[in-house]
């Protein structure tokens, strides 16, 4: 085990806008290397801008963002690109390349990384896919294959440089539970056998309860608190107590039909 | 005096919505030559496979439409010149009308046209949807370069299928107009080919020849930049793509007018 003082991640006074708009507001936390770190908060309040920018696929307004104690805000772009060798995502919607089959699509990064032989970089291909339970699909395209597999090709795309940290945008918004409770337990699987840090945006209560060692809660572009689920779930604040008890805001209550629909399998005992 | 200044601040908005596209279109121009001469010679590599795989689709596949048409063309021009110069008795002298137009100005603007219609809008669409699905925002994050991956290979296909696009459809077109004028307007063939070989210069093969090559570069960019622009969904991609057919016809033209009073003189 890596010495788990160490952060992997650490940012400090964070400030993103979009024009005018202040997304995030002056964010500081730490990610412990090998935890699984998982960001909660409401529709719409950064979740996924705050992922864009941990990634460096935007710059933020003001602030650091540490990588193993590098800022990568002001990297060059070749310091860049070797920082993303190193780092994996799992987008919302997969963004598996269209026109490339399953093992093109996982193979990609090593072609142009590497040097293997082109040998090596099948067996690591099926490897991969074997990982996430996908062999014997290699050779299918991306539009033939459910949206549940598209999800786990994504997860062995991104596993396939052996990255150090993989970040994971709604891993299972959209699926049924079942295949939901499998990605939970694949996150969990390359958490504990390759020692991964693993960065999860999530809605479901459910699988933060099952995979996460950190909890960071975000409201209204600001941290409202961060540590254990269950710390979290002592907690006065209260938005974090609307958050977890599942109540609606006063005045809507399609809101509520929303959120309800996302977390009516919040029975973990069933979820596994 | 409101009118006035609403007038004003409206050609001030235009001016700077365009200069900020120009200034877009000089990065992405610099990213892209860079990338195709400065950085293969680094070590970084060129996408072999990716150049020979949309060759063939924007060179091969096009061929039979844009054979066609231009065909078709030069088989309409002889007829429209027949009309005039018959009326002098001097319909041999379709050959040089057909041949002049046809390779200085017409096969490389028809090619240019339809290619823009076939392939200039598939760029555009292709790139609008990688952005859409994140598929680009996916590169950059496993350190791929979205330049050297997508849009050199497309560069360097399409600067070097549009001039021998080009090239052929001048010949087909020509082609066109003797079948017309042989079979159909009684012209002898030996006098038409004879006056079809001297009308032509050198200097006509190299206006339409330039002019191609500035009409694959206007083709590429144009979709190029109008896939970068997609926002939103699939209804973003159908909009830039319809928008780059329109924007890159109008600079084809616009490249045309250029070229043909440069070489005017
Ligand atoms: N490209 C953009 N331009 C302008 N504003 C944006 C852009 N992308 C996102 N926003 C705004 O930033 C805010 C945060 O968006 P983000 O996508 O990060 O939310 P999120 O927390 O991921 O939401 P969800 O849980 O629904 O995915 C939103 O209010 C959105 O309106
Ligand atoms: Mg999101």
């Amino acid at each position: 085990m890596n010495d788990t003082s160490e952060h992997i991640i650490e940012v400090r006074d964070l400030v993103v806008k979009y024009g005018d708009r202040t997304v995030l507001d002056g964010l500081n936390f730490q990610i412990r290397r090998g935890e699984t770190f998982v960001i909660l908060g409401g529709s719409g309040c950064g979740k996924s801008t705050l992922l864009r920018n941990l990634v460096g696929l935007m710059r933020p307004y003001s602030g650091e963002i540490l990588f193993n104690g590098r800022d990568i805000t002001t990297m060059t772009d070749d310091e860049r690109i070797e920082v993303r060798k190193r780092v994996g995502m799992c987008f919302q919607g997969s963004a598996l390349f269209n026109s490339m089959s399953l093992a093109d699509n996982v193979a990609l990064p090593l072609r142009e990384h590497t040097r293997l032989a082109s040998s090596t970089i099948d067996i690591q291909t099926k490897i991969k896919l074997a990982l996430v339970g996908l062999s014997g699909f290699e050779e299918y395209l991306p539009a033939e294959i459910s949206g549940g597999m598209k999800k786990r090709a994504g997860l062995a795309r991104a596993m396939a440089m052996d990255p150090e940290i993989i970040f994971y945008d709604e891993p299972s918004a959209g699926l049924d539970p079942i295949v939901a409770a499998g990605l939970d337990m694949l996150i969990r699987k390359m958490q504990s056998t390759f020692n991964l840090t693993s960065v999860v945006v999530t809605h479901e209560m459910a699988s933060v309860r099952l995979i996460a060692d950190t909890v960071c809660m975000l409201n209204a572009g600001r941290i409202v608190g961060t540590g254990k689920i269950d710390e979290l779930e002592r907690s006065k604040d209260p938005f974090i107590q609307q958050f977890f008890e599942r109540r609606p805001d006063e005045e809507s209550d399609t809101r509520d039909d929303y959120i309800r629909s996302l977390m009516g399998i919040d029975l973990p005992g069933n979820a596994t | 005096m409101t009118a006035f200044i609403y007038t004003f601040g409206a050609t001030g908005r235009v001016s700077l919505n365009a200069l900020y596209a120009l200034s877009r279109v000089c990065v992405l121009m610099v990213e892209t030559i860079n990338w195709t001469l400065v950085q293969p010679f680094r070590g970084r590599g060129l996408r072999m496979k990716a150049v020979v795989f949309n060759l063939v689709e924007y060179g091969v596949n096009s061929l039979p439409i844009v054979g066609l048409i231009c065909f078709l063309i030069g088989a309409i021009m002889a007829m429209q010149s027949a009309y005039q110069l018959a009326r002098f008795g001097a319909t041999q002298y379709i050959a040089n009308l057909v041949g002049v137009a046809s390779m200085r100005e017409l096969a490389p603007l028809m090619t240019a046209i339809l290619l823009t219609g076939r392939s200039g809008s598939a760029i555009a669409a292709e790139i609008g949807t990688m952005k859409v699905a994140e598929e680009i925002d996916a590169l950059e994050v496993m350190g791929l370069n979205p330049t050297k991956f997508l849009i050199v290979p497309k560069f360097l296909a399409m600067l070097i299928a549009i001039p021998c696009l080009t090239i052929l459809a001048t010949f087909i077109m020509i082609l066109g107009g003797y079948m017309l004028s042989v079979f159909a307007l009684g012209v002898d063939s030996d006098l038409y080919l004879n006056n079809t070989a001297r009308a032509l210069q050198m200097k006509d093969f190299a206006t339409g020849f330039t002019k191609s090559v500035f009409f694959a570069v206007v083709i590429c960019w144009v979709g190029v930049y109008r896939g970068f622009q997609v926002e939103g969904g699939a209804e973003g991609v159908g909009k830039m793509t319809t928008s780059s057919v329109v924007t890159s016809i109008f600079l084809i033209i616009l490249v045309d007018l250029v070229f043909t009073a440069l070489f005017f003189f």
